[in-house]
């Protein structure tokens, strides 16, 4: 009997351990990563941890503050005091030289402020010490400040930096791009997968196999065919040009229209692929109902056929979108300075500068848009749900 | 039987990791043909003779995987070659190997300029301009011919970087070289570098891969762009319509570094032999046209070859390039640079 009634439970826990191991993988993939790029954008450890004494000395006392950076700074070994000094220059022109001089002699200077500033006048310009005292806490909000634009002034109130809103600009810039990508996209994709979808077997099965083909190439490969294509001496412009059409070579690299031409390109088979898989459900006799009943064939299109494939250009779009937000190679191989997208600064953070605070506050900030524009497409889609529904 | 054949696979999956750990020499640089050059002038010699596997692998620049290796511990590179700018750098954070100059041998032959706390110089690069012969009537021969749109239209190649191109713009602007980085350091000698840049904003097309000026040059592209003079001289050895000018060029140093606590770090130490050895440093500038820091070597380049180096006369009327101008001013200004690209 009671073997019979802890079956379920035995059942129910059974499901519990398997679900779990999925569970795990998913924290493992997708959030502890997530975690550690948030952490990274806010974490100052490197900085906070190695000012402690300086962070509990009195801050109207210049002696007591003079003699805590000395101590600190005669604590940290070599690697340290790079890190240090790397990090405070990124605050500072000139920082860098001023924390490996003075750090390496720490243990020679008096420790008073008389004996900083003899032994480099720069201690006596107040900007370095506000510059110590506002970055040595264990979490800094500068990568945020400068993504954002917005700086705190002395009285505590939120400024707009003039000429600093870099990230903002750029974060449009990707946004924009990213809108006429998937704009371009569909458009192409629509009548393509109509005729994957309601064309004759042959026909589909070769747009197909062009689409899987061209979705297996690498991207990197696609993107250099087309940069072989439309430079100056291109076959598209000696085509032009031999045609007549146009006199000279015409600019079609290393500008808007050479990137958005690359990146539709890139990204058309993730819309074409899902509207195939919608519209096949749509059966022919729908329209042949709608055509009988006495509807042209455009508006039979437009209030039969189209607003059912609306789910396959949502998906499809969405994804288009959403993978054109983190472009890279693409447009820095065919766009031009002005059609550099966020993940390319991402890139220059993480591999020239080594500010890779500020590379994994640029990506929460993709991240966070991200979020956003999925919430603003869910709260729509309620709506438009509910109007349906109220009609 | 079955059950012991999957022992072994098993045992030797697992020993893996091991068998990796313990690895083959390993040399990062730049690849391509300056690898290449590299490989017969100092990699072969060095490992025939010290009877060493060795495993090449291309650097980017940077200090992103330096970083990691310190970070992770696994130190997979034992030799790496960077440019004096990020050695320093790397040096200041304790990611690099010191050097004891005092046992190297050949360090008195060696250039000073090419003498680091933590690196070995070892090249010495031009950084000019290129051009397509066909292009222009009338050769370009300045920073001014550079910047001057009215006699050379078409866009300008250059890098996505304040280095080397606020120099240029001042020299552009009539900055005599010697003064370049004293006007450099002050706030009025930047905003002039910028506003020269302004001139030919619209035209800028920035490159980020060393062949990309002789692919941009050749397909038309761009009609000036900035690049290293070793590219430019083996596309023109091949029979391109290219050209480099050696006026007012700006000459860097790349040099060879031991990634801290590499496990060969002995056997790394004695590669210096082979790259300072003037032989090798000439027959390295006759295979890739960038110049030598050893000052014998000089001697031992037929002068045929000589006229392509970034040495002897080709330098009398360049910039040389101050790695500690940088180090000190980069952040600031490639911040500004970015902002300005963008505006």
């Amino acid at each position: 009997m009671s073997h019979a009634k802890s079956q379920p439970h035995g059942s129910r826990f059974a499901a519990f351990l398997l679900l779990l191991i999925p569970t795990a993988i998913f924290l493992l993939i997708f959030v502890v990563p997530l975690g550690s790029i948030i952490s990274l954008s806010l974490e100052n450890t490197a900085l906070g941890s190695r000012f402690v004494t300086f962070n509990a000395a009195a801050e109207n006392n210049p002696d007591q503050r003079a003699q805590a950076v000395l101590q600190d700074l005669g604590a940290m070994d070599q690697k340290q005091l790079g890190e240090v000094a790397r990090m405070l220059n990124q605050e500072k022109s000139g920082f860098r030289s001023l924390i490996l001089d003075t750090g390496k002699k720490a243990k020679t200077i008096p420790p008073s402020m008389g004996g900083l500033v003899a032994f480099d006048k720069r201690w006596a310009e107040p900007d370095y010490w506000e510059i110590i005292s506002k970055n040595a806490g264990a979490i800094s909000w500068r990568h945020y400040q400068k993504v954002s634009g917005l700086k705190l002034d002395a009285a505590g109130n939120l400024t707009i930096a003039k000429g600093d809103l870099i990230f903002m600009r750029v974060m449009g810039r990707t946004l924009v791009i990213s809108v006429e990508v998937t704009l371009l996209t569909l458009l192409i994709s629509y009548p393509v997968a109509f005729a994957v979808a309601r064309g004759s077997r042959r026909t589909a099965a070769t747009i197909l196999t062009i689409v899987m083909v061209s979705f297996w190439t690498s991207v990197l490969v696609r993107t250099t065919a087309w940069v072989v294509l439309l430079q100056t001496n291109g076959l598209i412009n000696n085509l032009l040009v031999w045609l007549g059409i146009v006199r000279e070579p015409i600019q079609l690299i290393f500008n808007r229209f050479g990137a958005l031409v690359a990146m539709t390109h890139v990204l058309l088979p993730f819309a074409i692929l899902p509207m195939i898989n919608v519209m096949r459900t749509i059966p022919k006799a729908q329209s042949d109902a709608s055509r009988s009943l006495g509807a042209g064939p455009i508006e039979t299109f437009l209030r039969v056929y189209f607003p059912q494939t609306l789910r396959g250009v949502a998906v499809g779009g969405g994804t288009v979108f959403i993978l054109a937000l983190g472009f890279y190679i693409t447009p820095a191989l065919t766009g031009g300075p002005n059609d550099q997208m966020l993940a390319y600064f991402i890139a220059d953070f993480v591999n020239k500068t080594l500010n890779w605070g500020m590379a994994a506050a640029l990506s929460v900030l993709l991240l966070l848009i991200v979020i956003l524009l999925i919430c603003l497409g869910k709260l729509i889609q309620r709506m438009l749900a509910k109007r349906e529904r109220a009609i | 039987m079955k059950f012991k054949a999957i022992a072994i696979t098993c045992a030797s999956i697992l020993a893996m990791p091991c068998a990796v750990q313990a690895r083959d020499f390993t040399i990062a640089a730049w690849g391509g043909n300056y690898q290449d050059a590299q490989r017969a002038a100092y990699f072969t010699p060095f490992a025939t003779d010290k009877g060493l596997k060795t495993v090449e692998t291309t650097y980017l620049g940077g200090l992103a995987e330096l970083k990691t290796m310190s970070d992770t511990g696994n130190v997979i590179w034992d030799l790496v070659m960077m440019g004096a700018t990020d050695a320093q750098l790397a040096c200041d954070e304790g990611l690099l190997e010191e050097i004891d100059w005092e046992t190297l041998p050949n360090a008195a032959d060696i250039i000073p300029e090419a003498k680091f706390e933590c690196a070995v110089g070892n090249v010495v690069i031009g950084n000019g301009m290129g051009y397509n012969t066909k292009a222009f009537a009338q050769a370009p021969n300045s920073w001014a011919d550079f910047f001057d749109l009215k006699k050379f239209p078409g866009k300008r190649g250059m890098t996505n970087n304040p280095t080397m191109n606020l120099e240029r713009a001042l020299i552009a602007d009539g900055v005599p070289m010697d003064q370049v980085y004293k006007v450099l350091a002050t706030p009025e000698g930047v905003d002039r570098a910028f506003a020269k840049l302004d001139t030919i904003k619209k035209e800028l097309q920035f490159w980020d891969a060393g062949s990309q000026p002789v692919e941009w040059l050749l397909a038309g592209n761009v009609a000036l762009s900035t690049g290293y003079n070793g590219r430019f001289i083996t596309a023109k050895k091949d029979g391109k319509p290219l050209e480099y000018v050696w006026n007012e060029h700006i000459y860097n140093i790349d040099v060879w570094a031991v990634p801290k606590d590499s496990p060969f770090k002995t056997e790394a130490m004695e590669f210096f032999k082979y790259a300072d050895d003037p032989a090798s440093q000439a027959k390295f500038s006759s295979l890739m046209p960038y110049g030598p820091t050893n000052a014998k070597a000089n001697e031992l380049i037929p002068q045929a070859d000589l006229n392509n180096l970034p040495a002897g006369p080709n330098n009398a009327h360049a910039l040389a390039y101050s790695d500690a101008f940088w180090i000190e001013n980069y952040d600031a200004l490639k911040e500004r640079w970015a902002n300005w690209v963008i505006q």
